[in-house]
């Protein structure tokens, strides 16, 4: 375990610290500059803003102070959002993105796993059917088609649910929904193709031969081994919320990290989108190593 | 898979060759039918927000979307290739260390370094696939690295480095025609990775740029409007949807009478 985790380590550190340095230079050799508006700005502004965000310094000492502000939390000053450094925006986005992105992992999972399962048990069934048609379907529907048309339907038709913006659990369902599907679909095949072989095995025959319900034969000898591929598919199944999330949020008007993410795109406000880089390559590297340290408590041949 | 071979010939078809027969260009604006209704004053599918034939935008948004796919899938392709072949040739250390790079860069977010690269390099079209292309090869490098790896000590590849062929020629006679099935499989899977990420670019304003459209870009216009003309919203989700579910149909079934 101890041995994942050391090794894992050894290369999630120099790929975030690779992915610092190489946004950091990217941003730089950018042509043009954030101050570019509608019109040029005249000579003595323009030193005057590069002076006070430390642009007129050499590159490496800009390198160095970027790195060991980063290592205090810093993340700099916000280029678009006047008054507000990176740091805060992050704060204020992140809890909302989480939690969008936690809950439709969940509803994911769950429905995800509970479709497999119905499939995996009656192979060739109607189920069975059912689901690897809906499944196919949900894996191939991007958020920002599902988003709108949800959107239209539940609330600009059936007026059930708010359109967009942030108030109360309620407008919450549908981003959440939007979010899940694509995800849903994957679990629900990896479940299905995991739980048919699991099914075909020996340990599996012996359950049942001694007697257990088909439930027990599920619950107890076949489902953990079912779900290691679920497990290994967690790690892109998180980058893909994250990812997802961005255009959820745009969708829907929530006030998260991939809203200010998208801002900060169209308006070149580079520290923030750098800042977000590597917050985001950060968390998914975390989630790679919790996902690798699950798949060793799964499969103890996983842990070397 | 035939139903989706279809579907997808289907759809490309009609994106290139039906736009010339259209009574309105995909660009036309026409002042009388703002929002029309479908099957009204000459729009099968009635119009957008500024009048113009949303069957003519629809047919152009998904002629961009497939070039900017196929182009992207080929770059992904011949990155792929050319990356795993050459870990897996030469084995060992290079191996070890291109491969290696692989891992790395699969935990990283792509999506966001495609955004950091249109972000810095401003949004041109051909950066659109460049961009998308050199994220997307990872997979193909894989699989052709693991091909290759199988195909290294076998005796007729054996055979001709004993006769003295050079390695170029070894690779390109006989190791890549034996590589190209598995290769193409997983490009059909590729493609419709591509249609998805580039219409999420041109979705969010950062891919396809006006006056050109794309099917993420009419889905974005399509979802402002969608109170009073929904039908704008529908029709080109409606074609990602069946695009990609069709593609991703035909790349498993590839690779399933491959594995076989």
């Amino acid at each position: 375990m101890r041995a994942i985790l050391l090794r894992r380590l050894a290369t999630a550190i120099p790929t975030l610290f690779a992915v610092v340095l190489a946004s950091f230079f990217l941003m730089r050799a950018a042509p043009g500059s954030p101050f570019d508006a509608e019109r040029p700005l005249d000579a003595a502004t323009r030193a005057a803003l590069d002076h006070a965000y430390g642009l007129d310094r050499p590159l490496l000492e800009q390198l160095g102070r970027y790195l060991a502000n980063l290592a205090q939390g810093d993340f700099g000053p916000s280029l678009v959002y006047k008054d507000f450094t990176v740091t805060a925006l992050i704060a204020q986005g992140l809890p909302i993105s989480l939690m969008l992105g936690g809950l439709a992992l969940a509803v994911a999972l769950m429905t995800g796993v509970s479709g497999g399962i119905a499939g995996a048990l009656r192979p060739g069934g109607w189920s069975d059917r059912a689901v690897d048609f809906a499944a196919s379907l949900a894996v191939a529907l991007p958020g920002f088609v599902t988003g709108p048309v949800l959107a239209l339907i539940f609330a600009l038709w059936l007026n059930w649910l708010p359109v967009a913006g942030l108030n109360g659990p309620a407008s919450l369902i549908l981003p959440v929904i939007a979010l899940a599907l694509p995800v849903a679909g994957a679990v629900a095949k990896l479940t299905r193709t995991g739980l048919s072989e699991t099914l075909a095995q020996d340990h599996v025959r012996t359950a049942r031969a001694r007697g257990l319900s088909p439930f027990a034969v599920l619950w107890r000898h076949a489902l953990a081994p079912a779900l290691i591929p679920v497990v290994s598919y967690l790690a892109p199944a998180a980058a893909g919320l994250l990812t997802g999330a961005v255009v959820i949020e745009t969708v829907f008007g929530l006030p998260g990290l991939g809203r200010y993410f998208v801002q900060g795109a169209l308006n070149r406000d580079y520290p923030l989108v750098m800042g977000v880089v590597i917050l985001y390559a950060g968390l998914i590297l975390f989630f790679n190593l919790i996902a690798d340290l699950l798949y060793g408590l799964l499969d103890p041949r996983a842990r070397g | 898979m035939k139903g989706a071979l279809f579907l997808v010939a289907a759809i490309a078809v009609a994106a290139l060759l039906l736009p010339p027969f259209l009574p309105w260009g995909y660009a036309d604006i026409d002042w009388n039918a703002v929002r029309a209704a479908p099957f009204s004053s000459g729009h099968w599918l009635g119009t957008d927000s500024v009048g113009r034939d949303l069957l003519a935008r629809t047919l152009a948004g998904t002629r961009v979307t497939l070039a900017v796919a196929s182009a992207a899938a080929l770059v992904a392709l011949l990155i792929g290739t050319a990356w795993g072949a050459i870990a897996g040739w030469f084995g060992g250390r290079v191996d070890e260390a291109m491969m290696r790079v692989v891992d790395g860069l699969y935990a990283l977010p792509f999506m966001f370094v495609v955004i950091v690269l249109m972000v810095v390099f401003g949004r041109s079209i051909l950066l659109v696939f460049l961009g998308i292309g050199a994220v997307e090869w990872l997979t193909m490098a894989r699989v052709v690295r693991g091909q290759v790896l199988a195909l290294r000590h076998r005796p007729f590849i054996l055979a001709s480095e004993a006769a003295g062929a050079p390695t170029g020629a070894i690779l390109r006679g006989h190791l890549l025609p034996n590589v190209a099935p598995v290769a193409i499989a997983y490009l059909m899977l590729t493609i419709p990775q591509v249609v998805m990420v580039e219409s999420f670019l041109s979705f969010l304003g950062l891919g396809v740029q006006e006056p050109l459209t794309s099917l993420g870009i009419l889905v974005h216009d399509g979802a402002d409007d969608m109170d009073i003309a929904p039908l704008t919203l529908l029709v080109p989700g409606a074609v990602l949807v069946a695009l990609v579910v069709a593609l991703n149909r035909i790349g498993e079934g590839l690779r399933q009478r491959l594995a076989r």
